[in-house]
């Protein structure tokens, strides 16, 4: 009985790691340094907690041993020493990521502008042609998306493709986005925002060039060389 | 125990928080005003974006310390002291190892 209950919670506990929402598939290199980092923060987390719980049990069981090691030694290693060399580590890697996922001092690509209001998203693509609640990409490229609100701040979310980004009233955040390959993607809104949050959900399509350009209103021969004409300032 | 020295336990992670929110409010500011965008020639080319935001950190730098050097003269007044000591040493660590990221991060997009 009890194998059988560890084995249907363990089943419903990694079922949360699939799906259009989970950072754990990512599908663009934003993403993927976001997971790798994460994965990073697991590893490091459980070694420090096994740590730990091994030194307590010994204080139990073997608390000869943790004597023989010295008090004083223990909390300069176990207290000092360990976490710095720890917490460097990540805060290094969170740096370099950041400035990754960061759009500066990178080239030019193409803009697309995200406008939130209580409780939907607007998409306005380079063209003038404007989608609600469904953002359609051209795989494989990169794109900007510049973030604003007509209302309160909104925060845009697509896990499988990048990190989060608030979206402010009277402001422009431009977040980096890059799908991998064509595919449909789950974003939400990651900032409470009022009544109508929780099922503030868009969709993202990721589409072939063509496929892209059809989408939204472009001819097939602009689809490719668009890169700069995006709308919308820094 | 006077009641000073319990509140000196925090001295040097109040500089530490105060340094914090001052960094990260003008970091903000500047950003909406453009301040990333003017480079002094002065600094060598530095923005002053960056120059303001460093010389916030020198100047929380200097108070940690002196946070520290005072504390430092206190140690032997009680037991609370020199454990406030230690602990204004460990926040002006903590503001070199959270804080240095001034001179070398991107501040805005």
């Amino acid at each position: 009985m009890f194998r059988f209950g560890a084995i249907l919670a363990g089943g419903l506990v990694l079922s949360a790691c699939d799906g259009p929402l989970s950072a754990l598939q990512p599908e663009g290199p934003a993403a993927r340094g976001i997971g790798t980092l994460w994965w990073i923060m697991l590893v490091a987390g459980t070694a420090i907690f096994l740590a730990v719980a091994a030194v307590l049990v010994l204080a139990f069981v073997r608390p000869a041993w943790l004597r023989r090691f010295g008090g004083t030694r223990l909390i300069l290693w176990g207290g000092l020493v360990v976490p710095l060399v720890v917490l460097a580590g990540l805060v290094t890697a969170a740096f370099a990521l950041g400035e990754r996922v960061l759009v500066v001092r990178q080239d030019e690509a193409l803009r697309i502008e995200a406008m939130a209001r209580r409780w939907s998203w607007h998409f306005r693509y380079p063209g003038g042609h404007e989608t609600v609640d469904l953002l359609h990409l051209p795989a494989g490229r990169d794109v900007d998306i510049v973030l604003t609100s007509e209302d309160v701040i909104h925060g845009f979310w697509v896990p499988r493709l990048g990190g989060k980004l608030d979206a402010i009233p009277g402001h422009t955040n431009i977040i980096r986005l890059r799908a991998d390959r064509p595919g449909t993607y789950g974003g939400v809104c990651a900032e409470y925002c009022g009544i109508g949050h929780a099922p503030m959900r868009f969709s993202v399509e990721a589409h072939e060039p063509e496929a892209f350009a059809r989408a939204v209103g472009l001819p097939p021969d602009e689809a490719g060389g668009m890169a700069a004409d995006g709308e919308g300032g820094r | 125990m006077r009641p000073r020295s319990l509140l000196l336990l925090g001295a040097g992670f109040t500089v530490w928080a105060v340094a914090f929110v001052a960094l990260y409010a003008m970091l903000s500011v500047g950003c909406r005003f453009g301040w990333h965008e003017v480079a002094l020639d002065m600094a060598g080319g530095l923005s002053l974006q960056r120059l303001q935001l460093i010389a916030i950190f020198l100047v929380h730098l200097a108070a940690g310390a002196a946070v520290v050097v005072v504390l430092r003269l206190w140690k032997d007044r009680g037991f609370l002291y020199p454990l406030a000591y230690f602990a204004a040493i460990a926040a002006l660590g903590a503001s070199v190892f959270s804080f240095a990221g001034v001179f070398f991060l991107s501040t805005c997009q």
